[in-house]
């Protein structure tokens, strides 16, 4: 003969509210876990960074381009979710901060720009002050960085390149 | 009646919750040890192992502190201490059954199994892991939730996401497969 399901529950039950044993130095771990600094939150905004990037490449194939094309239309993207203006100056735009203003979406800020054949310096102007390279791109070396702040550079191929 | 002398007036969650938040992390054990046994025996039995129970049970504790700024009615730590522990034993639940673990003799059953004088006992301790440990583990989070810490549904609905009809249907059938799992070990 079997035992109710109400009676068995109730015995399963009473058999688990026994306490368990919990090791005594638990408390003194967490303590001590609780009193180190916290690990530092690993940031995915490089990685963002770098994927907007590459997205943008991909999208528009600087390299797969005509070799007849006279110009070429280049997505330029920052991330900067703290940023409330940016603008994409350079060479292209006589480092003109009002002729490429950057629009966002979400922290992220893209321009399109129209290039010619030929090495192009540039930079990011965030929030009319902080000038910033583009963390995607090769920075430009001394002594052609006369502006003595960091800035980046793009080769925009052409003809017989 | 109240007796004369000293008494011993403990502090409210929500005071100790003040006093940390405010740096005195002293305040934090008393927190600590006023739940640890109640959570680690809901990480052992969901887990069915002492050391997964016991980690899960620590990195509780220190999510808990670390996010303690989260903690939007300090008078209810307990809860919201308990959904992080549920959400812990989760995770460290399906890692565990990733790694087909066998987790229903642990080291104190085994040891325990050995003394003959409890043989009966011991046997039956042990039914009841192995039955809880062949539940499905949602059927025996709502199990352990409503039977064991007493909760009430809405509470449990809130610590997991659940539905009250879904623990409702939860529970029952791990009832029935308790009752079942026990039957053909004959237990009962």
């Amino acid at each position: 003969m079997f035992e109710h399901e109400e009676d068995v529950v109730q015995r399963v039950v009473q058999q688990l509210r026994r306490p368990v044993a919990i090791d005594p130095a638990l408390d003194a771990r967490v303590m001590q876990a609780i009193a180190k600094p916290e690990p530092p939150a690993r940031s995915i905004w490089p990685w963002l960074a770098a994927a907007a990037v590459l997205v943008s490449l991909i999208i528009w194939r600087p390299w797969s381009r005509s070799a007849e094309a006279e110009s070429a239309t280049f997505q330029f993207v920052l991330v900067a979710p703290q940023a409330t203006s940016v603008s994409l100056v350079g060479d292209f735009n006589d480092w003109d901060p009002k002729r490429s203003p950057m629009r966002t979406a979400n922290g992220i800020w893209a321009t399109v720009v129209q290039l010619a054949p030929g090495r192009y310096r540039y930079a990011y102007l965030v929030n009319g002050a902080e000038w910033r390279a583009d963390p995607g791109a090769p920075t430009v070396p001394p002594p052609d960085d006369e502006f003595g702040k960091p800035s980046s550079v793009v080769t925009v191929g052409g003809k017989g390149s | 009646m109240q007796s004369m002398g000293i008494e011993r007036v403990e502090s409210s969650d929500a005071e100790l919750v003040c006093r940390v938040r405010a740096g005195d992390i002293g305040a934090y054990g008393a927190l600590v040890s006023r739940y640890r046994d109640r959570l680690g025996r809901y990480a052992r039995h969901m887990l069915g192992d002492r050391e997964d129970a016991e980690e899960a049970l620590q990195d509780s504790f220190v999510r808990a502190y670390r996010s303690l700024a989260r903690c939007d009615d300090p008078a209810r730590f307990g809860a919201w201490l308990y959904g992080i522990l549920v959400n812990r034993c989760r995770t460290t639940g399906a890692r565990a059954a990733r790694r087909r673990r066998m987790f229903v003799r642990d080291a104190d059953a085994l040891q325990g199994a050995a003394r003959a004088d409890q043989s009966e006992r011991l046997e039956w301790t042990d039914a009841v892991d192995r039955a809880l440990a062949r539940l499905a583990p949602e059927y025996r989070e709502a199990f352990l939730l409503k039977h064991v810490e007493d909760l009430e549904y809405e509470a449990i609905a809130e610590l997991t996401g659940a539905g009250v009809s879904a623990l409702k249907m939860r529970v029952k059938r791990a009832r029935e497969q308790l009752q079942r799992y026990l039957r053909e070990a004959e237990h009962v």
